[in-house]
């Protein structure tokens, strides 16, 4: 319990930032999404369970600060944290380039897979109109805050190795 | 090969399997249960709770959004300046017209006899959020169901119609906008009287819909509330065409049309609330 502490809070902090943050950040309509930032490096630094049960928690609380489907958020940053943690073990304290990669990788795959949802649901647009107005435009904006947020993150998220490269990053 | 005690345990596809089967159940108890459900309920608290972080947002940045707005307005050219101070003399002597005409109908109607189509009261509210993602085009306002506020109450801004509201707690409500993709307002262009429906989009512009062929409508005409349905009042502005096309062999003509009022730098609204709605929560009219 007392190692899920720094990830209960982190995912709290996300949540808050993006309801008081996150809406004065949009840029043409594109709002970073912090939780999905904290849900993947949460994952890369612990593992998939731990990722899977972050991103359900994560895109809970993203679902009901919205209104959108309650769910649907939760589904996807499920899947993204499992699939993420997956990569947990090649993630090395001394690289930062891989860890951006996924976050990249997996900020678009979240919004790609959210966006098709909201059309299954009849919430959406059109798929193309979609893609190039919001998850493209979204993948970009949250892989250029990982940049800056990660190295920060990853190093308060991980409890078992220090992190000597990112003294050096951040 | 013995495990030692330190190594983490592996993937456990079971977690996965039951948040993935526990989302669905959630997306389908929300799509099935009425507005007063567990999770709609839920919602609303999770709204109530949020609703001072979102106004603590709202007040720290506004110092800085307020730089941003000027800065932009830097920008504003000579010419710009002139054409704006020309429009504001045509619309001046326009207000004048408008002013009689106002006066004249008054007291034709009090001759004939005929009441106002809808009395309508208005609550103003100040906006203490904004879209928390990419999806979705919704504002929060600090009046809720105290103030007399319900689902489905039309709101407007100083230049027109905004949208409607669709999920109202104690001490504030969310206000889908007319430009979200799941809003749909009665519409009409005002010069000809051709109706249609105006939908917003994923992308923020906003088309109106399903105006036959023959009907005529040209680059800058105004659109309005038409008032059926019974949601939005008729008369309110919506926006301006701003683009007409007709394809080949089609029913429908091919309609863009601007907001009226942009919700960026809004900082109050009015809710009109003289009577009550049809209750339309979560699709638009």
């Amino acid at each position: 319990m007392k190692q899920a502490l720094p990830a209960i809070g982190a995912v709290l902090v996300a949540t808050v930032l993006q309801v008081g943050l996150a809406p004065y950040m949009a840029i043409g309509g594109v709002t970073p999404n912090f939780i999905l930032l904290v849900v993947v490096t949460l994952a890369l630094t612990t593992g998939p369970t731990e990722g899977a049960i972050a991103g359900f928690a994560g895109g809970l609380l993203f679902d009901l600060i919205g209104t959108g489907p309650v769910g649907a958020m939760a589904l996807v940053l499920a899947v993204t944290g499992y699939l993420a943690g997956l990569l947990h073990e090649q993630m090395f304290a001394e690289g930062w380039l891989l860890p951006i990669t996924v976050l990249a990788i997996a900020a678009l795959s979240a919004e790609v897979a959210y966006g098709l949802m909201l059309i299954l649901l009849g919430e959406g647009g059109t798929f193309w109109s979609s893609f190039f107005t919001k998850m493209l435009p979204a993948a970009v904006y949250n892989t250029a805050l990982a940049l800056l947020i990660y190295p920060w993150l990853a190093r308060f998220l991980r409890n078992e190795r220090p992190m000597k490269t990112f003294r050096r990053l951040a | 090969m013995r495990v030692q005690a330190t190594e983490k345990p592996g993937p456990r596809p079971g977690w996965l399997i039951l948040l993935v089967a526990l989302s669905i159940v959630l997306i389908t108890v929300w799509y099935r249960e009425s507005d007063t459900g567990p999770l709609h309920r839920v919602r609303a608290g999770v709204q109530a709770t949020s609703a001072p972080v979102s106004a603590a947002g709202e007040f720290v940045t506004r110092p800085v959004r307020g730089l941003f707005a000027w800065a932009g307005d830097l920008g504003v050219s000579r010419s710009q300046l002139e054409q704006l101070r020309e429009q504001n003399r045509t619309l001046r002597v326009r207000v004048a017209e408008l002013e009689e005409a106002r006066l004249e109908n008054a007291r034709l109607r009090a001759l004939v006899d005929i009441p106002q189509a809808r009395e309508l009261k208005a609550v103003g509210a100040h906006v203490i959020g904004r879209p928390t993602n990419s999806w979705e085009g919704v504002i929060t306002i600090d009046r809720g169901s105290t103030d007399g506020i319900r689902a489905g109450m039309p709101v407007v801004g100083p230049q027109g119609l905004l949208g409607q509201t669709v999920a109202v707690s104690p001490g504030s409500a969310r206000v889908r906008l007319i430009t979200d993709q799941r809003s749909g307002v009665a519409a009409m262009v005002q010069r000809t009287r051709a109706e249609g429906v105006v939908r917003g989009s994923i992308d923020g512009d906003m088309s109106l819909d399903f105006v036959s062929v023959d009907r005529i409508v040209k680059k800058g005409d105004v659109v309005i509330t038409s008032g059926m349905g019974g949601v939005y009042p008729k008369g309110l502005t919506i926006g301006e065409v701003i683009d007409v096309r007709r394809p080949a062999n089609a029913l429908y003509q091919e309609i863009d049309v601007e907001p009226a009022g942009s919700p960026a730098r809004l900082e109050e609204v009015l809710v009109l609330v003289g009577e009550p709605p049809a209750v339309v929560p979560e699709g638009g009219e």
